[in-house]
C-alpha cells in the first residue's frame, strides 16, 4: 500500500501513472479504484492528510484542521451567506458525512436522460451502477441497537402527525451508533472511501500522494497530460515543493467548488460557458428544540431517518446531532446567555430543513481562491418557513418546551403559538441562518458542447483526457443526499474513460 | 489496542498540527478582547482566551491566506464597531467586557447583513474550541469518550459474530403511549 505525505517527496521529482485521479472522495476513489481493479496503473492526489480509524475522536477543535476544508471556515456568499463544510483528508467528504445513500428519485433521473438526450442516465439504466454501489458501500438500514432518541422522537412525531417517515439506509457495515460521523467514524463502521474503496485501489497497485494541492492541469499539443501540484508544509501549510504527475489521463473529482476553481484557471468550458454555473447547495436551516428531559441525542446514528411528507415541494426534515462546538459556533448567543442554553445540550434534539434548490449559483475564481455565490429564490424562501413551522410545531407536539429558530431576527418560540410570527416577521430573505454540505452542479454532463461542461463519460469538451467525476456533474439538482448519486455517476465514469494508445 | 487508547485528543498517526499563524501584539490584543467578549465568562482556565485565540490562529493558516488577511481584517473593523455605528468613541478593547459583549450581542441581531456576517467568523472559531474543552463539556454533562469506547467494544463484539441484542439499545426516555 503506498501512501506518501510532505516528507516523501523530492524536489523536481515526476511520478508517472496512466490516470492520475485528484481527489479521493465520492467521485475520487471509486473513479480510481474501479480503473485500477481495471488493471490501470492509478495515482491519487489527495491535499488533505492520511488518517486511519484509530486516529478519530470526538474532540471538534482536533477534527476540523485535520479533516475539513480551510477548518471548516468556508462560507458561501449571498443573500443569506451560507457556511459550507467539505472533507479535506483521504476519503474526502465522505470520512465527515452521515453516510446517507438515497437515490435520486426516479424523476429527477428521467429529466437527466430528457435533458442529455441520452437513455443511459434514465433510472433504469443507471439501476445497475446504484446496485454495484450499494453493494460496495453496504447501504444498508440501521440495526436497532444503534438508533437513537432524537430518531425515535422524530419518527414519533411524524407519525402522530400522519406524515411520512422513512428510515435511512446508510454507508455502513454494523453501525452501531457512536454519532461521531462527523468527526470521522471511530468503529470503522461507516464506509466511507477511505474504508471502502480506497482500499480496493490501493490493494490494486494504485498510490496515493496526500498533502499535495493540485494547482494547474499540465496540456501539451491541447491535450491534458497531468497535472502539476504542490506539496503542502504540514507545519507552515507553505506550498513549498513542486510534485508532477505525468498521465495518460487525468480525472478531476475535487467537488462542486475546487474543481471549477481548476478548470477556470485554464479558461475551458467556453464553448458552453457553463463551467462555473449551475451551483446548487441544498441548504438547510437548523431547528434544535429543548425538552424537559435529557435525550442524549449525540448517542445512536445520527440521522436514523428523514420525514419525507414534503419531498414533492422538495422539503425535507431530518434530525443530525452535532458536538457542542458546532452547536454553540452556530447559535446567535454570546456569553452567559450562550452557556445557558448549552447547558441543555443533553435535552437538545438538532433538527433540519432542506430544501431542493429551485435555481443556481455560480462558482468562479476570486483572489486565488475559489468564491462560490449563491442567493435563495422567494421561492426557497417560502419552502423554508414552512419546513421550519413543520418542524417546530412537531417539536411542540412532542413536548419540547422551546425552539430555537433560524432567523436573526427571531430567535426562540416558546409555544406552538409563537409559530404563527414566522411569516410575519421573515419577509427578507437575508434573515434566514443557512448550512450546507451538498454542493452539486458546476461542470453539468450534457451531449453537446453547446449546453454542458462535459460529455456522458465525463470528458471535458475542449480538453481531451482531462475528465470530472464528482458532485459538479449534476445536470439539476437531485433534492437528496448526493453521495450515492456521485459515486454511480463515478462508476459510469470510469466504464467510459478511455486511453489513448 | 483498547477503546480508551484510541480516542485520544491528539492521536499519534504522525500528523502535524499547523503552527498558528503570525499577527502583531495590536492583532492579538483584539483577538482576546473579541474572545473575552464573546465566551462565556465562566466556566474558564487562566488560559480560556488564550487557548482559543491560539486555536483560531492555527485554524486561519488551513484557509487561503487571502482568507485569513480579510478574517483579521474583519476582526479589526469590529473592534471599531462602537465607532462605525456611532455608539461610542473607544475601541472594544478599550470598553469593558459586559460593555463589549453587550455591543457584539447587538451586532449578531443587526438587521444589516453584512453586520451579521462579520460576526460569524469570530463566533464560530472561538465557540466551536471553547465548547471542545474538557472543563466546558463537565459544565455541559457531556462526556463522549465512554460512550463512543462503549461502542468501539459493542462492534469489536458484533464483528467476531455476537450480535447486539435489546440490551444494547440506546434508551434515555420512558416509552412513550402509543
Amino acid at each position: 500500500m503506498t501512501i506518501l505525505s510532505h516528507r516523501d517527496y523530492r524536489a523536481g521529482e515526476l511520478y508517472d501513472a496512466e490516470v492520475v485521479v485528484v481527489g479521493t472522495g465520492a467521485g475520487g476513489a471509486v473513479v480510481g479504484a474501479e480503473l485500477a481493479e481495471a488493471g490501470r496503473d492509478v495515482l491519487f492526489l489527495e491535499e488533505g492528510g492520511y488518517h486511519p480509524t484509530s486516529s478519530f475522536n470526538p474532540y471538534l477543535a482536533e477534527s476540523l484542521p485535520r479533516l475539513y476544508r480551510d477548518a471548516g471556515g468556508t462560507i458561501i456568499m449571498g443573500r443569506p451567506p451560507i457556511p459550507y463544510a467539505e472533507g479535506r483528508c483521504v476519503g474526502g467528504g465522505t470520512v465527515v458525512n452521515g453516510g446517507m445513500t438515497w437515490r435520486p428519485p426516479e424523476e429527477v433521473l428521467t429529466e437527466w436522460a430528457t435533458m442529455t438526450g441520452q437513455p443511459d442516465l434514465g433510472a433504469k439504466a443507471m439501476e445497475p451502477l446504484f446496485d454495484r454501489v450499494e453493494e460496495r458501500i453496504h447501504a444498508k438500514p440501521q440495526h436497532p441497537s444503534s438508533v437513537g432518541e432524537d430518531s425515535r422522537l422524530l419518527e414519533e412525531g411524524a407519525r402522530r402527525l400522519g406524515w411520512r417517515y422513512e428510515h435511512n439506509h446508510r454507508a455502513q457495515d454494523r453501525c452501531v451508533g457512536s454519532n461521531q460521523c462527523l468527526t470521522g467514524c471511530p468503529t470503522g463502521a461507516k464506509q466511507s472511501t477511505l474504508l471502502s474503496y480506497m482500499p480496493r485501489a490501493l490493494s490494486n497497485g494504485a498510490r496515493c500522494l496526500t498533502e499535495v494541492r493540485a494547482h494547474r492541469l499540465w496540456i501539451e499539443r491541447g491535450r491534458c497530460v497531468g497535472v502539476f501540484g504542490k506539496g503542502v508544509n504540514p507545519r507552515t501549510r507553505e506550498e513549498d515543493i513542486d510534485v508532477r504527475v505525468r498521465a495518460k489521463a487525468v480525472v478531476v473529482s475535487c467537488g462542486a467548488v475546487q474543481t471549477p476553481f481548476l478548470l477556470l484557471g485554464h479558461r475551458l468550458g467556453r464553448p458552453s460557458g457553463q463551467l462555473g454555473k449551475n451551483f446548487l447547495c441544498h441548504p438547510n436551516a437548523k431547528v434544535l428544540a429543548t425538552y424537559p428531559s435529557d435525550l442524549y441525542a449525540w448517542q445512536g446514528v445520527s440521522q436514523g431517518g428523514q420525514i419525507r411528507e414534503f419531498r414533492d415541494e422538495g422539503i425535507l426534515l431530518a434530525e443530525n446531532a452535532v458536538p457542542p462546538g458546532t452547536v454553540g459556533a452556530q447559535m446567535p448567543f454570546l456569553g452567559e446567555e450562550a452557556l445557558d442554553l448549552m447547558k441543555r445540550y443533553n435535552a437538545m434534539a438538532m433538527t433540519g430543513v432542506l430544501v431542493e434548490d429551485s435555481h443556481a449559483g455560480r462558482v468562479t475564481r476570486s483572489f486565488g481562491a475559489p468564491m462560490a455565490k449563491y442567493t435563495i429564490t422567494r421561492y426557497d424562501h417560502d419552502r423554508f418557513l414552512r419546513g421550519v413551522r413543520h418542524l417546530a410545531a412537531l417539536h411542540f407536539e412532542m413536548g419540547a418546551d422551546k425552539v430555537i429558530l433560524p432567523f436573526s431576527n427571531f430567535h426562540a418560540a416558546n409555544s406552538v403559538d409563537d409559530l404563527a410570527q414566522i411569516e410575519r416577521s421573515q419577509r427578507s430573505r437575508s434573515t434566514i441562518e443557512l448550512f450546507t454540505v451538498h454542493m452539486m452542479g458546476t461542470c453539468r454532463m450534457g451531449s453537446t458542447p453547446r449546453e454542458s461542461v462535459v460529455d456522458l463519460s465525463g470528458a471535458l469538451w475542449d480538453l481531451p483526457g482531462c475528465y470530472v467525476a464528482d458532485a459538479s456533474l449534476f445536470p439539476t439538482a437531485v433534492g437528496v443526499n448526493p453521495q450515492l448519486t456521485i459515486m454511480a455517476l463515478a462508476t459510469l465514469v470510469a466504464q467510459r474513460l478511455r486511453l489513448p494508445n | 489496542m483498547l477503546p480508551s487508547e484510541v480516542l485520544q485528543r491528539h492521536p499519534d498517526d504522525g500528523w502535524t498540527l499547523a503552527a498558528p499563524m503570525n499577527v502583531g501584539a495590536r492583532t492579538r490584543r483584539v483577538l482576546l478582547r473579541l474572545a473575552d467578549a464573546i465566551l462565556p465568562p465562566r466556566p474558564r482556565t487562566e488560559t480560556t482566551l488564550e487557548d482559543v485565540t491560539e486555536h483560531a490562529l492555527v485554524c486561519l493558516r488551513y484557509m487561503p491566506s487571502s482568507t485569513g488577511l480579510l478574517f483579521l481584517l474583519g476582526m479589526h473593523l469590529l473592534n471599531w464597531s462602537p465607532l462605525w455605528r456611532l455608539r461610542g468613541l473607544r475601541p472594544l478593547t478599550a470598553l469593558p467586557t459586559d460593555a463589549a459583549r453587550r455591543h457584539l450581542a447587538s451586532l449578531t441581531r443587526s438587521r444589516w447583513l453584512p453586520v451579521r456576517l462579520l460576526m460569524m467568523g469570530p463566533l464560530g472559531l472561538f465557540m466551536s474550541s471553547y465548547f471542545d474543552q474538557d472543563y466546558v463539556h463537565r459544565e455541559l454533562d457531556y462526556d463522549p469518550g465512554p460512550f463512543v469506547a462503549e461502542r468501539i467494544e459493542l462492534r469489536r463484539r458484533w464483528v467476531e459474530g455476537q450480535e447486539p441484542g435489546t440490551e444494547d439499545e440506546i434508551h434515555h426516555l420512558p416509552v412513550r403511549a402509543p
